[in-house]
Parts: C-alpha cells; sequence; structure tokens
C-alpha cells in the first residue's frame, strides 16, 4: 500500500461516524482535562480505558489519542491565565506564558500556543508517516535478540535522560518489571507471586494499577494544590489577534520546535515532556537576546508548544511498528491495543492496515478540529478555570471505582486501586516516578519473552548480543545511556 | 543538617523488597540457565539489581541534605477510605447508597469545610452515577440495598 492510498485507506476508517464522533469526543475531553490543573492526560486516558472494551480497536484508540493530543492544546491555557501547568508537558509554557497574560497579551499568547500546537501536529503527522515505513521495514529484519536490547535501551534512556536521580528511576523501573512478573509465566505455566490469589493468576491488572498510580495519586495530590484564590483574567476574541511582529517572530520557532520534537518524540524512552523542555532551551540559545525569555518571549511559547505537539504524534512511531512505547501514555495506548488483540510490531501497518492509518488520518481531523474549536470556544475554556477541583475530585474517585469495576465485576480491584494509590502518592511526594514504573510494568514482560527467546535461539551464548551488530549497537547506547550519570557526577565533584 | 530521610528510606524498602523478590524466587521457582531460563531467573536477577539500586538510593542519601517534603496525610486517608468504602459496599449496599457515601467521605478533606456544599455534590454526582451507568450503560449493578 502506498502512502497515498494508505491515508485514502484511513480516511474511510476515520471517517466513519462512529470513529468520528469518538475522536471529537476524546479531542474535547482531552482539551478539557488539560485546561484544568489537577488532571492530565494520563488519568482520563487511564479512566477511559474501561470503556475501551467496548468499543471497536479503532474507536477507543483513536479516542484515547484525541485526549492526549487534546490535552496538549488544553494544558497551554492554565499554563498561561494562572501559571498552574495544566499537564507536565505545558511546564515550559508557564515561564513566558504567564508574563505575557500579566502584560495584558494572555490572548496573543493563547492564540500563539494553539497555532503552534497545530502546526506541530500537523508537521508531526508527516514525520510519523515518513518514519512508520521506514522504521516498519527496518524492523522486519529484527530478531527476539534485537527487541529485547531495545527495549531495555527504552527503559534505560527513559530512567537517565529524564530528571531526577538515575539510580532512583532505574529502581522505578526495575519494580515495575518485576510487577510485571505476577501472574502466570507464559513459558512455564508456573504462577508466579500470586500467593494463590484466583484475581492475581492474570497478572496484576493494567487499568488497575494506572488508575491508582495516575488517576488516584493525582488527586490525592492536587486537592490541595490545585485549590487557588482569584479568577482567571477575561479573554476576548479580539484579544487573540496576533500582530504582525508576533507572526513573524513564531514561524521559525514553530519549525525548530517540531523538528525537535518529531525527533525525540519517535526515541524510544523520550516523550513529548523532555521535548518541550529542550524546545524551549533551543529558542533561548538561538536568540538574539535571550534576557528577553521569562519576560514573556513569543517565542518561548512557540517553541515547546510546536515540540510536545509534534512529540506527542511521532511517539506513535515506536509503539506502532516497534510494539514498544516510549513514555507511559504510550503503553496505556499500548495496553489497549494488546486488549483488542492487536500486537503492534514491523508488520501493523501490513496486518492492520485499517488501524495504522485510521488513526494517522484521525490525528490530521481532530487537530483540525482543535484549532477550529478551541480559539472560537476559547472563552468557555477560561470559564472552566473557575470551577474549583473540590467540586471535581470526588466524581473522578467515584468515576475510578466504576471504571476499574467494569473491567471484570471485581470489588477486590477496586481496594487494589486504593492501595496502589496510596503507594503511588508517597512515591511521587519522595520524587520516585510511577510513570516509569508503569513503562517498566508494560515492557517487562515483552522484554523477558524475547530475552529468553533470543538466548534459546544462541544456545545460552550472551555473546549473541555483541555478534550482531543491530543488537551491539543497541546494547553500547545503553552502555553510553548509564555511564552518561556516572561522568557527570564525576564532572560535579572535579570541577 | 536534615538528612534525605525520603531517599533513605524508601532506597531501603527498595533494597528490602529486591532481597525478598529474590529470595522467594530462588526458593520457589526453577532458576534454570542462560540457554533455558526457568520462571525464577528473570525475578531472581531483577529482584537482585532492584536490590543494589535501592542501596545506590539510600547510601549516598544519608551523607546529603535533604528537603522535607510535605505529605497529604488527611487527603490520603479521606481518598484511600472512600475507595475502600466504595469497594467493600458496593454489592452490599447498591450503587446509590455506595455512591453518595463515597462522595460524602471524599469531600470531606477539601480545603473548604462545610456541609451543605458537600450535600448539595453528593447528591449530583449520585444522580449523575445513577443515570450514567444504571440509566445510559445499564450495568449489572444493584442500585439499592437487596432488602429494597
Amino acid at each position: 500500500m502506498t502512502t497515498l492510498e494508505g491515508l485514502a485507506h484511513g480516511l474511510t476508517v476515520a471517517l466513519q461516524p462512529s470513529v468520528l464522533i469518538y475522536s471529537l469526543f476524546g479531542a474535547l475531553l482531552g482539551t478539557l482535562v488539560g485546561v484544568l490543573p489537577g488532571i492530565g492526560a494520563m488519568a482520563a486516558i487511564t479512566l477511559l480505558l474501561p470503556i475501551t472494551y467496548y468499543i471497536s480497536s479503532e474507536a477507543a484508540l483513536v479516542m484515547l489519542a484525541a485526549v492526549y493530543y487534546g490535552a496538549q492544546y488544553g494544558g497551554a491555557v492554565a499554563s498561561i491565565l494562572l501559571r498552574l501547568p495544566g499537564t507536565p508537558q505545558s511546564a515550559v509554557t508557564t515561564l513566558d506564558g504567564y508574563p505575557m497574560a500579566q502584560q495584558g497579551r494572555a490572548g496573543v499568547a493563547l492564540f500563539t500556543a494553539m497555532v503552534s500546537s497545530f502546526a506541530g501536529s500537523m508537521l508531526g503527522i508527516v514525520i510519523l508517516v515518513a518514519l512508520a515505513g521506514v522504521l516498519g521495514r527496518l524492523a522486519t529484519s529484527f530478531g527476539a535478540a534485537e527487541y529485547a536490547a531495545m527495549m531495555v535501551m527504552g527503559l534505560v534512556a527513559a530512567s537517565t535522560i529524564g530528571e531526577g536521580r538515575p539510580a532512583k528511576s532505574l529502581s522505578m523501573v526495575v519494580l515495575g518489571v518485576l510487577l510485571g512478573c505476577v501472574g502466570t509465566d507464559v513459558n512455564s505455566g508456573v504462577q508466579r507471586f500470586t500467593f494463590g490469589q484466583v484475581q492475581l493468576l492474570d497478572g496484576i491488572n493494567l487499568v488497575a494499577l494506572a488508575m491508582g498510580l495516575f488517576g488516584l495519586a493525582e488527586v490525592i495530590g492536587n486537592i490541595r494544590k490545585a485549590e487557588r484564590d482569584g479568577p482567571p483574567p477575561h479573554v476576548s476574541l479580539r484579544q487573540l489577534v496576533p500582530s504582525r511582529d508576533d507572526l513573524r517572530r513564531i514561524v521559525a520557532p514553530i519549525g525548530r520546535g517540531t523538528a525537535l520534537g518529531g525527533f525525540f518524540g519517535a526515541l524510544p524512552g523520550t516523550g513529548s515532556t523532555i521535548s518541550s523542555f529542550l524546545g524551549y532551551a533551543l529558542e533561548r540559545r538561538v536568540a538574539r537576546q535571550p534576557e528577553r525569555f521569562g519576560q514573556g518571549a513569543i517565542e518561548g511559547i512557540a517553541g515547546p508548544e510546536a515540540a510536545n505537539n509534534s512529540a506527542a504524534i511521532t511517539a506513535f512511531v515506536p509503539t506502532l511498528t516497534l510494539g514498544i512505547p516510549g513514555d507511559p501514555i504510550m503503553a496505556l495506548m499500548l495496553g489497549a491495543l494488546v486488549i483488542h488483540g492487536i500486537q503492534p510490531g514491523p508488520m501493523m501497518l501490513e496486518a492492520h492496515p485499517d488501524m495504522f492509518w485510521g488513526l494517522v488520518v484521525s490525528f490530521g481531523i481532530g487537530n483540525l478540529f482543535l484549532l477550529a474549536l478551541n480559539l472560537p470556544l476559547i472563552g468557555i475554556w477560561v470559564s472552566m478555570l473557575r470551577i474549583p477541583f473540590r467540586w471535581l475530585y470526588p466524581a473522578i474517585i467515584v468515576f475510578v471505582c466504576l471504571g476499574v469495576y467494569s473491567v471484570r465485576g471485581s470489588t477486590f480491584d477496586i481496594v487494589m486501586v486504593a492501595g496502589i494509590g496510596a503507594i503511588g502518592y508517597a512515591l511521587a511526594v519522595a520524587a520516585f516516578s510511577p510513570a516509569l514504573l508503569l513503562l517498566g510494568f508494560v515492557l517487562g514482560p515483552l522484554i523477558e519473552t524475547n530475552l529468553r527467546r533470543a538466548l534459546l535461539v544462541s544456545r545460552g551464548d550472551l555473546m549473541t548480543f555483541v555478534e550482531r551488530p543491530v543488537a551491539c549497537g543497541f546494547v553500547i547506547a545503553t552502555v553510553l545511556l548509564l555511564a552518561l550519570p556516572l561522568l557527570k557526577g564525576l564532572r560535579r565533584n572535579g570541577g | 543538617m536534615r538528612r534525605d530521610l525520603h531517599d533513605a528510606a524508601w532506597g531501603g524498602v527498595l533494597a528490602l523488597v529486591g532481597l525478598a523478590v529474590a529470595a522467594w524466587a530462588a526458593a520457589y521457582y526453577d532458576f534454570g540457565g542462560l540457554r533455558r531460563m526457568g520462571p525464577g531467573f528473570f525475578p531472581v536477577v531483577l529482584g537482585l539489581i532492584l536490590a543494589a539500586l535501592g542501596l545506590l538510593v539510600a547510601v549516598p542519601a544519608l551523607g546529603r541534605p535533604g528537603m522535607s517534603r510535605h505529605f497529604a496525610w488527611p487527603e490520603t486517608v479521606g481518598v484511600v477510605g472512600a475507595l475502600l468504602v466504595f469497594g467493600l459496599l458496593l454489592n452490599r449496599a447498591g450503587l446509590v447508597p455506595t455512591t453518595a457515601l463515597t462522595v460524602l467521605i471524599a469531600s470531606a478533606v477539601a480545603p473548604r469545610r462545610g456541609i451543605v456544599w458537600r450535600l448539595v455534590l453528593t447528591i449530583a454526582v449520585t444522580a449523575l452515577t445513577w443515570v450514567l451507568f444504571i440509566g445510559g450503560l445499564d450495568m449489572p449493578i444493584p442500585a439499592w440495598p437487596r432488602s429494597f
């Protein structure tokens, strides 16, 4: 199938009324949770996971994806108007967005965020289509050794590149992998760590784990934090109109941000949050007057917003073509695909063209929809900021309970979510990343299976990871990634 | 100097968890070999790695100052309690009383005191839940206690 045929095919999938409705619903819900501080895309996608059991696989993925990129749009609103990032990706947008709002240019800042997000997404789709084909062809030559090595590299990259102490991040990944071991071992049929509990035979439920770690832990942490004083400023449609000078300033940052985000989004282990931070750093570096940053520089909004949206789209490249999620949100997407019996991988384009191309085209439609609706509706989104979190979180808790319960009618799972939520919150307070735990949980079983297979093929010879050039490349990259924090530490102590 | 007790404590806990997992797996599951890994191989190796990482987190933390972090105890208790009540009550009391009680418990830890707004919220959320899950999705849960 050529790209054009694929897109045409995707159009027939994405324009099915049911898929279209779920796409629009997801985009709106994503914007809403992005706008509201205290609940992010991760929590919203988790809450929607149970629904995906009841709808078609295309509609399910299209909806979840729309929540993800929709939240990237919405996140900017609270960042700019209240200096409260609605999503982690939009945290950098506060740096120059809030000063702009204080200077009475909130409308222009919002316009910039929306337009940059749109441009970043659309160009991200082009990168996605280009990369997916190449990577898919490349990955057909991958064996179990390559997969195992690549997934380990992804996990190590996610722990050492991100923020926080690498040892803490790695410990979360390993804990996640160990949690993934719970249940019946597929290779031997042995029940591991089930302690006689029938409910654990299939392993720990992904929905329960994600809801506890994100839905619940976020709610606990935000009950007090998301409560603030003073209403947000009023934004009228006329204020959105940028000057010619503003427009001239944002074009180049959008281009740079998109390229940067497209690259880092597609790498396993780095995602849209890192991309937006890097996008900001890049803009400040290339700026002629870097001192304007932090004082309301419009480039400081355009670059990162384009970067995180572009990354949110290209993050689907490794997820769909290799079956390897690069960030926890993609891990949930992978989980949703597996629920529907679709194992992503190099054969994805051939085996499930409906899913792949439908998703690609729905990205375009969803983003068009977001741009067309969000600018005129900006007043409504701003007024959403007036809803105090205390009116929302009790309802969220009830929906968490019913969502978990609906998966398999088990109240045991609700009690488990309560426990996981408490642990997840405690970990988050101590700056251990629950997101990495989830990533390890999803990738762990895949790594174990591939590692076993690779060593079975090589008759237990570990040299297989050195002799196969591609696998060797991943191993070298992993070692370098592990050495990186060590070197940084040495330099800090030495100088 | 205030030591980084969070990292020290958590590192210690993680190290212990790792050791326990490795020991359990070594005792009960076949380790196998590189050529044919048994079900115990992965948990044993990773348990030991986790133990090492836990120490790597804990030991340096003892020698550096840490910041005290705010732990929202009342909120944690309220939210976890609300979930436990929901889980334990749902099959016995039915959806409507369970939801109402859950919302009342959860909202008790909100920064705003007072009972009126909480009652309004309770009625609203309970009604919404009933309409969505019993009326709309027709979930097989009793709405009221069985004796009704």
